[in-house]
């Protein structure tokens, strides 16, 4: 058997010396055991490192261009897609092992965030955000202002981070970086590894640049530490549930600007028109990826699609086909390892509706030949949103018509947030135009799910901007030093 | 209305009610068998639903030689299906808790043989478990009565207790509106002074409840020797082991019953025996064995494979499922979500395994209703 020795910390290379006391956290594999590296935190601890954080920024990342900044996070990407990237190899044996997801699937986590992280899709996102990405290095001359405008980030950035995606802390590094601001993380326990491997590669890259960033972990609720790192910070962003949300808020000072990205729910509409027999395997393929991908974990996941009736293929025959392809997309990257009570709740779910089904209710179940790995079940609409338990079991909704569905999604308000959509027709627009006033962030094809852009206003906020401060002159006289308008 | 139940119903009722009456001291698994099979039989008879479910699986009386291959019933469905043998015939319904909404509560019916059955092992298994030195105590129940909660399946349960066993200033002790705690501190310094040993017996938390008032008032009862304590249900949401140990030390500090006199029980609304502790017994007869829950004969439990549902071996780690003979009148194989495993002298229980789910970015409806009502 195999035992990695890993990090779930990242300090920066002249800062280390400075934290003495470790523990180590040990997970058991089927084929590997992970040892995992825990400092100690303390109030003290905290205080010295994000002191030595900001002092770093102010020397090198704030004067850095930021197109410099675009090169080291594009390199940072490549090399993570490089198959034989030893880091990613590292992160592909630890992952699994920690998390129970499939190895195939942290692969394909890897792989969709770091190719929507290219140079490219950067630079889009801030031009998108911000117009001019050159607000971030000095003042540039603005016609709608008719003055000059530049954009500061914030010294020091804390993220909570929470453990259900992989690779997602590596995006709050990222934009922390292209705002200029130190940036120091907290792990979540379920997933410590990756946002320590990735500042590893940053380190590589440019070493000066990490020394502004940190990854620590603790026990959530050490309100000596929490306090200490909301007081020193001047951003800070919760991922996370209503509960551990709900708990952090009161100890971040009001004058700290706070972002949360909370649970989310998402799903999916397939309006008549597209439920074709031509194109059906593609597309019952696209909404397997989309029900499959990180085990629905991502708040990105569908917990419910949608069918329309009256199409070329009826509701039944889709689902038929659905189902299919999650057989065949779970043997190419199979669920992951789940907890007993997980596994539990899915086999009571299901055993309601094999029940349902056989008292003839408009139900019909299809599942895995063995255990619970995948689970699809049609049912005429129920008049409210079922949340799905997760790990590949996904709810289909005949609909006599698409609109049916708004006063579902109302019930859920704030919660909403991705949907895939495919309508084929001419109501597509005004359909968009109601699940937007509904508060849906992202609308996107089957398949398309969860991969959002970096373009995207994530959970409806301008991730970027929010982080920003504007300094504008509007001086109708020459200043000195200033260059012209060209 | 029991003349409305089929004969050969009837007549089944009389064996199992037979064996039961043998007690507890005997492994006649002979006897088990044919009887679980028998009832199997009927089962799938009158029950048209559970007969579907069966031939999907390709199982029926006629190619199933052994209790192990009957379907277990998974507890939640009875949120959604009636699954009584005779509905028309029902006499007494219970409820499942742990929702408010009604309409996510399990619901279990019972006709008139059902509950003479239930009755039996009621009387059976406390008289082995409970009160195995014979002594008669008052019982004083930190429950609410059958009247105040009519599908409450405790209520039931512990009303039962009284009749057979409790004396005559046995009562309950929560009413329509709240635990008479004061009441209960009566009982108990009336126990002290005449020394008539008590049983108080309710839920886990109740006890909980109880001692925390004992703390806050400076509280502490020398009760009789002989006294004891019967608890059920168990600590949700805490974890397992340290909280046992702690209301051991609260029984015999607050009302001086010690552990070996402190037993836990476990009842669900789903099974209609009960599953007791076997240390009073032990403690009793003299014998050393280790502490477990132990299966009457009229009942088995074995362990399954989370995932598949598969049985495991004696000794894994799995998710409970009960057979029961009690459970003529609905399903006579139920799976729980509970974790537990099989041990020598008979199974622990864990938990329910629903506890560990905290994994995934999404909502339970009870989280979202939460939010709601802080609003």
């Amino acid at each position: 058997m195999e035992t990695i020795e890993i990090d779930a910390y990242y300090l920066p290379p002249d800062f280390r010396n400075q934290v003495k006391s470790f523990r180590i956290e040990v997970y058991q594999g089927e084929r590997s055991m992970v040892r995992l590296k825990i400092p100690s935190v303390s109030r003290s601890l905290i205080d010295t490192l994000t002191d030595h954080l900001k002092a770093s920024r102010r020397f090198y990342l704030a004067r850095l261009p930021i197109e410099h900044i675009i090169d080291v996070l594009d390199e940072a990407s490549r090399k993570w897609l490089d198959k034989s990237y030893p880091l990613r190899e590292l992160a592909l044996k630890a992952i699994p092992t920690i998390t129970g997801f499939s190895r195939e699937a942290v692969e394909a986590s890897i792989d969709v965030e770091m190719e929507s992280s290219l140079r490219e899709d950067v630079w889009r996102a801030l031009c998108s955000e911000i117009k001019n990405p050159l607000y971030l290095d000095d003042f540039q001359y603005s016609s709608e202002l008719n003055g000059y405008s530049r954009a500061f980030g914030p010294e020091l950035i804390v993220s909570i981070f929470s453990g259900n995606i992989p690779a997602l802390p590596h995006l709050l590094f990222m934009r922390s970086l292209l705002v200029k601001a130190a940036c120091l993380g907290k792990v979540a326990g379920g997933e410590p590894t990756f946002a320590p491997l990735y500042l590893k590669t940053i380190e590589e890259i440019d070493p000066e640049i990490a020394k502004s960033l940190a990854v620590l972990y603790w026990k959530g609720g050490e309100d000596d530490v929490e306090e200490a790192v909301f007081n020193q910070s001047d951003a800070v962003i919760l991922f996370g549930g209503v509960e551990a949300c709900q708990s952090l808020l009161p100890k971040i000072p009001r004058k700290v600007r706070t972002l949360i990205h909370g649970h989310k729910l998402g799903f999916g509409m397939i309006g008549r028109r597209r439920l074709t027999h031509q194109g059906l395997e593609e597309l019952a393929s696209a909404v397997a990826e989309d029900c499959s991908m990180f085990d629905q974990h991502a708040c990105l996941a569908p917990h419910v699609y949608y069918l329309e009736k009256g199409g070329e293929v009826t509701p039944k025959e889709f689902c038929q086909a659905l189902a299919k392809a999650m057989d065949a997309l779970n043997i190419r990257m199979p669920r992951g390892k789940i907890s007993p009570g997980e596994a539990s709740v899915i086999n009571q779910l299901r055993a309601q509706y094999e029940f349902r089904e056989l008292g003839g209710e408009e139900i019909q179940l299809w599942a895995s030949p063995r255990g619970t790995d995948w689970t699809v079940v049609y049912e005429k609409d129920p008049g409210t949103f079922l949340p799905s338990p997760l790990n590949r079991f996904i709810r289909l909704i005949g609909v006599e018509d698409i609109f049916q569905i708004l006063p579902n999604l109302k019930s859920i308000g704030s919660y909403l947030q991705n949907a895939a959509v495919a309508i084929g027709d001419e109501r597509e627009k005004e359909f968009i135009g109601r699940l937007g006033e509904l508060g849906v962030a992202r609308i996107t094809s089957p398949g398309k799910m969860s991969i959002p852009s970096m373009m995207w206003h994530h959970d409806g906020i301008s991730p970027l901007t929010h982080l920003l401060r504007w300094c504008d002159i509007e001086k109708k006289e020459r200043i000195g030093g200033m260059g012209e308008k060209d | 209305m029991m003349r409305e139940l089929p004969e050969e119903v009837l007549n089944l009722d009389e064996k199992i009610i037979a064996f039961i009456r043998r007690g507890i001291d005997h492994q006649d698994s002979r006897e088990f068998k044919r009887l679980a099979l028998n009832v199997f039989e009927l089962q799938f008879k009158y029950i048209s639903i559970y007969r579907r479910y069966c031939e999907k699986r390709g199982i029926n009386p006629e190619n199933i030689t052994s209790w192990e291959q009957i379907p277990a019933l998974p507890t939640d469905v009875f949120k959604v299906m009636d699954l009584s043998m005779f509905p028309a015939q029902t006499v007494r319904t219970f409820m499942t808790s742990g929702t408010k909404r009604p309409e996510e509560r399990g619901k279990v019916h019972y006709d008139e043989g059902g509950l003479r059955l239930m009755d039996a092992t009621i009387y059976e298994a406390a008289s082995a478990f409970l009160f195995p030195d014979k002594i008669r105590t008052t019982i004083l129940i930190i429950a609410p009565s059958p009247e105040t909660a009519p599908h409450m399946i405790m209520a039931y349960g512990m009303n039962r207790l009284k009749e057979y066993f409790g004396g005559a200033r046995s009562r309950f002790l929560i009413g329509k509106e709240r635990f008479e705690v004061q009441a209960l501190v009566d009982e108990l310094h009336c126990s002290e002074e005449d020394g008539t040993p008590v049983t108080v017996c309710g839920g886990s938390f109740g006890f909980v409840n109880f001692f925390d008032y004992c703390r806050e008032k400076g509280l502490k009862f020398k009760l009789p020797a002989g006294s004891r304590s019967l608890d059920a249900g168990g600590f949700k949401g805490r974890s397992r082991g340290v909280e046992r140990e702690e209301f051991l030390n609260s029984c015999e500090k607050f009302l001086r019953i010690k552990k070996d006199y402190c037993v836990n029980l476990l009842g669900m609304t789903e099974v209609s025996s009960q599953f007791y502790d076997n240390n009073l017994k032990n403690a009793c007869k003299g014998l050393d064995i280790p502490k477990a829950k132990v299966n009457p004969p009229w009942t088995r439990t074995l362990t399954v494979d989370p995932d598949t549902l598969e049985p495991l071996s004696p000794g894994e780690e799995g998710l409970l499922r009960h057979v029961d003979l009690a459970n003529r009148g609905t399903i006579l194989a139920i799976q729980t979500d509970d974790l537990g495993r099989i041990t020598p002298e008979g199974f622990e229980i864990f938990g329910r395994s629903k506890q560990d789910i905290t994994r995934g970015c999404s909502l339970t409806i009870d989280e979202m209703t939460q939010i709601k009502q802080e609003g």
